[in-house]
């Protein structure tokens, strides 16, 4: 308890402290608790502890990566969020964790890195931004195919392809995922009263990426917005808990603002386009001339006239 | 099924009386069924018992492959082949019967993450007891899995399933789990139910709701079902409000039927509650 805990995760954009899901339960409950943690936001999941993203390193368990178990742990370390819960409130904390993972999550899943609009725009692009050469290459891909593979085991469905029929069926369940939360909130600050427990940074974890990033397929966003006390909550906890990361986000936004799409990408890409082009058709005048099939006829030279000839001739033998 | 297509067929379905001859379809109750699937089955029976609505249970081989969605059980009303539990509620909510319009919108919400608890918790950890479990999978799950098949097919089908099983497990994160701790997670599960049931006869009071079907499949199978130990079921005794309230589901909805117990007794499971 002493030497504080050191947690890594993935680095933060779009006014969040980290644009993991499961990131961001772990920092929301540590700081809800009150843990002292000693945050590494990296970009290199082959740099954690584990391999993967969030990694709570501890001295006397190695590393535990996963949410639950990294709670369970702080726990143990008396940084418990959900001491003054009751029985009953205990229990709807599974219930509703439940009720995340098994309605909300796939969605979640499908809109940032299923949906090929979504992907391709937002989620690879931030990815392979952010991570370090070469991984860069290797990385976004690999996460979309095992995200792809984690969607099709948990539906029981081999063969399952991204589309408007899946989509639809993921999204239905996730809208009243969403709707059974609100309801449950209702005016309340946070899910058991005034002070937040172990479900607020779940719930939180799993509402705040659809509200800040900015997606082109946005439909679970809209919904979203459309519930005013879930978009309250999760601002009053950014505002609360997070203060600095949400001050980050205006200045990430101007960036976005001047037609971000291929902002980066074009110059260079132009630039090495037209250079090409420009080596290749010099390449090929020079090879042209130095074989002679382009001959340059001039003027006043004699001598240089008849050795093209001369070469002309060789060429025609 | 589109959106469009399933407002269709919820709109015939509405128009449909419940007809006499409708049938829930499970794998052989002997031979094949396992926990995972038999609880489930009782699930829906129970269900459509406390909606007063009589169904025939027919045992097949090849549930598994009839349903449309892959799961067992599923039922066939009229013309309509429906599976697994949410379906099969929303289906009859078309019909006309529900166990629980009465409910207010937080008590909704309650009942709804309940249900996903119990399909998070104790479904998974039954198919990890299953599958992930060497000695069970060998002793029990896959000889009973792949009886009605003859060799070299009923290896392969066991094989496959352990296989897909296992994956899964991987994929939310329970394969890195031993045993004991999924005994332990059975166990809150069996806590938080008891803590929402407390003292009250169902887990909204006076009348019971599709959570309650689902509590009393899980929970009644899991106690009747023999394994190569009693520890599952030893984790739920220890909880006495749960053990009454399968007693009493057990009094209310299947012992009308004298003589054959309709509640799934077979060589597999121990009959009735102890």
């Amino acid at each position: 308890m002493a030497a504080p805990l050191e947690l890594f995760c993935w680095k933060g954009d779009y006014g969040l402290p980290s644009v993991d899901v499961d990131c961001l339960t772990v920092l929301a409950y540590a700081k809800f608790a009150g843990a002292p943690l000693k945050v590494h936001k990296i970009t290199n999941p082959w740099r954690s502890p584990t391999g993967t993203l969030p990694a709570l390193k501890t001295r006397e368990e190695g590393s535990i990566s996963q949410p639950s178990k990294i709670i369970i742990h702080l726990r143990k370390q008396k940084y418990n969020a959900d001491y003054d819960l009751s029985a009953k409130e205990g229990a709807d904390t599974l219930a509703f964790v439940s009720l995340l993972e098994e309605k909300l999550l796939p969605a979640l899943i499908y809109t940032l890195w299923i949906d090929s609009k979504n992907y391709v725009d937002v989620t690879r692009r931030w990815y392979a931004e952010n991570i370090s050469f070469p991984l860069n290459f290797l990385l976004p891909n690999r996460m979309h195919c095992q995200q792809l593979e984690k969607l099709r085991l948990v539906r029981g469905d081999p063969v399952l392809e991204p589309g408007e029929q899946l989509e639809k069926e993921l999204y239905r369940d996730a809208f009243e995922c969403m709707t059974l939360l609100s309801q449950r909130l209702g005016s309340q600050k946070f899910f058991f009263g005034d002070s937040p427990s172990s479900l607020d940074a779940y719930v939180f974890a799993h509402l705040a990426p659809l509200l800040k990033i900015k997606l082109p397929n946005g439909k679970l966003q809209q919904h979203l917005t459309s519930l005013n006390n879930l978009q309250q909550y999760c601002t009053n906890i950014l505002a609360l808990y997070f203060p600095s990361d949400a001050r980050e986000a205006p200045g990430r936004k101007t960036h976005a603002q001047p037609d971000s799409s291929d902002l980066d990408n074009e110059p260079h890409k132009r630039r090495n386009q037209v250079l090409s082009v420009l080596f290749a058709v010099g390449a090929m005048l020079g090879y042209a001339i130095l074989t002679g099939i382009v001959s340059i006829k001039r003027e006043r030279p004699q001598l240089k006239n008849s050795g093209h000839d001369d070469g002309d001739e060789e060429d025609e033998d | 099924m589109s959106l469009a297509a399933e407002a269709f067929v919820s709109q015939i379905a509405a128009a449909e009386p419940w007809p006499e001859k409708a049938t829930l379809y499970q794998p052989l109750k002997e031979d094949q069924i396992l926990l995972s699937d038999s609880a489930s089955s009782l699930a829906v029976q129970t269900f459509l018992r406390m909606c007063g609505l009589p169904v025939q249970v027919s045992c097949c081989a090849n549930a598994e492959y009839m349903s449309p969605s892959g799961k067992v059980p599923f039922i066939h009303v009229g013309n309509q082949v429906v599976s697994e539990l949410g379906p099969i509620v929303q289906f009859i909510k078309a019909k006309g019967h529900s166990l629980s319009d009465w409910l207010d919108d937080v008590q909704k919400a309650e009942m709804k993450a309940y249900m996903e608890l119990v399909n998070n918790m104790l479904l998974t950890a039954e198919l990890y007891i299953q599958w992930c479990d060497d000695y069970t999978a060998t002793e029990i799950s896959r000889p009973r899995y792949s009886s009605p098949y003859s060799w070299p097919l009923n290896h392969i089908l066991a094989y496959q399933k352990q296989w897909e099983v296992r994956r899964k497990m991987n994929a939310i994160g329970w394969s890195g789990k031993s045993l004991e701790q999924v005994y332990e997670d059975v166990s809150q599960c069996c806590q938080a139910l008891s803590q929402r049931l407390g003292t009250q006869p169902y887990f909204f009071n006076k009348q019971p709701t599709e959570l309650d079907a689902l509590v009393f499949g899980h929970l009644f199978t899991i106690l009747t079902t023999q394994l190569t130990n009693d520890e599952l079921a030893e984790k739920v005794k220890s909880y006495t409000n749960l053990l009454s309230f399968c007693h009493r589901v057990e009094q209310t909805y299947f012992k009308e039927h004298d003589g054959e117990s309709q509640s799934g007794s077979s060589r597999h499971s121990k009959g009735s509650l102890p």
